[in-house]
């Protein structure tokens, strides 16, 4: 066997070997931590699953989009023989005779004929069409295909009605078919609408995803060194501290890992395949940066992520197993989802009774802090609150975590009484 | 006691330790010195493993001195530290190499002489095949020869071991003697706790013998066994053994017999008072009273109080 550096046993090679421990353990908690994470057949898994979930929707979405634009195209411009009367002389017998239509003579023949199969179509246009439905019989061609019967019943009278008015302009907004631009101003200047909620409202959608990704991994992640019997090793060459910070550290290096995977598709897809995927058309250039919320933002989600993380290392170190860490696990999460209860009233009414409980209370604060945020209804002196809270709380959590992860975790097979590890270090500190 | 000018390596000074109205250890005092191999000895619950959590800082002692190389020990101290508490465990859904750099590293070495020292020690307990391999699919016995690897991993100085042979099977039994004699002969500093008593006279220079939190023997072994007896004599013999104001039966059995001499008694007029009784003694040799035959004693005490 190879020797490195041998300390010989004496008081003062024992204190050179102690200098000569560098300051690295927290990088290599970090790097073990993350790349076990990641190596593990089920994380990645787990990952790619999502992924690929979303590649095998978007190539079925493109597929049926393409083929259903197609469809609509085609059931537009279908051709095909029909009949019809015109009551209220919007239709134009040119237009109508080039869409393949004959008037008709008789409306009931017209629809004898088309229930017996010797006319494929006939439409009734009715005096009054603002008023009345325009009629349209047809032979069933399926239920895709049957559309194509009132598209073209539509076209010909829009075709018509343009023909008859004799400008696009003035059809367009007599159907509709314009475009509005609002702009609102607040305080002498552009305020920013729904293009300034978006920005701040992306970091509850962070808060969620991290939690969601992170939180069973955090919880077990502490667990391990406990099931595993491996705490008295690690206590001995590791400050419990520097252990956590490196876990949190990691994991959350883990979720960025996984968001960045997750979001992989979505994005290839929406810069490639927008218009054939039906995404929503975003404009990026309308969303409004305005840095009070966005900073506030993300000390919230900061702050929140710190609170959820103390707590789950410290439910870890409390219980024997994750099996009985389990169930406190649910409630605690369900207190991420309990503040969309009073939705309405955190938009509509922030100084209700509840909203302020729930924006006070650290595990409802961070989403609903954030929701507030991004809706404009928290106010400096709230969020500087808030964040301060957060901040604090999440601290005295995580050195709470770290206390119970030291004494809770040598405690094998066993729920620790969290009294008792404050009377024995009330005790020690006599 | 045997007490050197050099300041010890580990000192420990009017320790106790209370859980909750409980006191399990009381005014504990002891000294390990460099390079000496030292056994730290009682039975189950007497406070040997919480003496050690204190002496390396996972328990807060309630009072005392608890000092390795003259200070508390810290976490970043444990890069001269081998440890291997009593309940054992490491990452076991890790691969072997894995689990050993890690440690290596956090005992201060590159990831390059973490790995090399791995490898090497692998090689050496015939896991080299196993590198790559979960720690979960190694049998009992393979785990248990990682589980040593981290301990000794960076050569320490320093070497704690509670209760080693514990659930060890005989070849990593004799595995981690050979580890002990290399390390001591190496010059580290030895702390076993353990109850094979045999081990202790083979390898321990000084030992301290704990009962309910209290030091009941302290000192080297010959030092012991001379405040608990001193000589003894064993013989063989055919014939029955006589009472007599000489000696007293310590333990007799198919022959054989350890015999303890009353104050003023000698070899000679032992031996003589047997052969004079017609105890058909085949062989008479003196000798020390065995730390068995010592640790019976001390806890038989209490087993007699209980019976009483």
């Amino acid at each position: 066997m190879k020797s490195s550096s041998r300390f010989t046993a004496n008081s003062m090679n024992w204190r050179k070997a102690e200098m000569a421990m560098g300051q690295h353990n927290l990088g290599t908690v970090i790097s073990f931590e993350f790349f076990r994470t990641i190596k593990k057949r089920g994380f990645v898994i787990a990952t790619l699953a999502l992924p690929v979930i979303l590649v095998l929707i978007f190539a079925l979405v493109y597929a049926s989009n393409a083929s259903t634009k197609d469809t609509a195209a085609a059931q537009k411009s279908a051709r095909f023989a029909f009949t019809y009367t015109d009551a209220s002389g919007i239709i134009v017998p040119a237009a109508a005779k080039l869409a393949g239509g004959t008037v008709a003579g008789d409306p009931a023949a017209a629809i004898a004929a088309v229930k017996d199969g010797t006319s494929e179509a006939y439409f009734a246009y009715p005096a009054d069409p603002a008023k009345e439905s325009v009629k349209v019989y047809g032979a069933d061609k399926g239920m895709f295909e049957n559309d194509k019967y009132q598209a073209v019943a539509k076209e010909l009278l829009a075709v018509s009605a343009q023909n008859q008015v004799g400008s696009p302009e003035l059809t367009a907004a007599l159907t509709g078919a314009v475009k509005f631009d609002s702009q609102t101003f607040k305080d002498g200047s552009v305020a920013p609408g729904v293009g300034g909620i978006i920005p701040p409202l992306l970091f509850l959608v962070v808060f969620y995803i991290s939690m969601i990704l992170l939180s069973n991994q955090m919880l077990n992640s502490t667990l391990e060194e406990k099931e595993n019997r491996v705490t008295e090793m690690i206590l001995t060459t590791l400050n419990p501290t520097t252990l956590i910070t490196g876990k949190i550290i990691s994991l959350f290096a883990v979720g960025l890992v996984q968001i960045l995977v997750f979001l992989a598709p979505v994005g290839l897809a929406y810069l490639f395949f927008r218009d054939r995927l039906a995404l929503p058309e975003v404009d990026l250039s309308s969303l409004v940066f305005e840095p009070g919320p966005m900073i506030t933002g993300a000390l919230l989600t900061l702050g929140g992520f710190t609170v959820f993380t103390g707590v789950l290392v410290a439910i870890g170190a409390i219980m024997p197993t994750a099996k009985e860490a389990g169930t406190v696990f649910g409630p605690l999460v369900a207190m991420m989802f309990i503040p969309f209860y009073t939705f309405s009233l955190i938009i509509s009414n922030p100084g209700a009774l509840i909203v302020q409980i729930f924006t006070y209370f650290p595990l409802t604060a961070p989403v609903t802090a954030l929701l507030r945020n991004g809706f404009g209804t928290l106010n400096p002196v709230e969020a500087t609150i808030v964040v301060v809270e957060l901040f604090v709380v999440g601290t005295l959590i995580l050195r709470l975590a770290v206390h119970l992860f030291r004494y809770g975790s040598i405690e094998y097979g066993r729920k620790l009484s969290i009294a008792g590890t404050f009377r024995r270090n009330e005790l020690a500190a006599k | 006691m045997g007490e050197t000018a050099q300041e010890p390596l580990v000192h420990i000074q009017d320790f106790r330790m209370d859980f909750g109205d409980t006191t399990v250890i009381r005014d504990l005092s002891f000294d390990v010195h460099a390079g000496e191999t030292f056994g730290f000895l009682g039975s189950n619950g007497s406070g040997k493993t919480t003496t050690l959590r204190a002496l390396l800082g996972i328990y807060r002692p309630t009072a005392g001195t608890l000092h390795i190389g003259g200070k508390v020990f810290e976490p970043r101290d444990g890069a001269s530290l081998g440890y291997l508490p009593e309940e054992r465990g490491l990452y076991k859904k890790e691969h072997v190499l894995d689990v050993m750099v890690y440690f290596g590293r956090l005992k201060g070495l590159s990831k390059a002489t973490a790995r090399s020292w791995s490898e090497d020690y692998l090689e050496r307990v015939g896991l080299a095949g196993k590198a790559k391999t979960r720690l979960d699919k190694l049998s009992s016995g393979q785990q248990q020869k990682v589980q040593l690897g981290v301990t000794i991993m960076n050569n320490p100085g320093l070497l704690i071991l509670d209760e080693p042979t514990k659930g060890f099977d005989p070849v990593n039994r004799r595995l981690l003697m050979d580890i002990i004699e290399e390390h001591k002969r190496a010059g580290a500093t030895v702390i076993m706790v353990t109850h094979q008593m045999e081990e202790v006279e083979r390898l321990c220079d000084r030992v301290i013998l704990l009962k309910d939190g209290v030091s009941r023997a302290y000192g080297t072994v010959e030092e012991v066994q001379e405040e608990f007896g001193g000589t003894v004599y064993r013989v063989t013999h055919d014939g029955p053994l006589p009472a007599s104001a000489l000696f007293d039966v310590v333990s007799q059995e198919n022959g054989r017999a350890e015999l303890s001499p009353r104050p003023g008694a000698t070899e000679e007029s032992v031996l003589l008072a047997l052969v004079d009784a017609g105890a058909g003694i085949r062989s008479f040799t003196p000798a020390r009273i065995s730390l068995d035959e010592i640790f019976i004693q001390v806890y038989g005490e209490q087993h007699e109080l209980a019976e009483g």
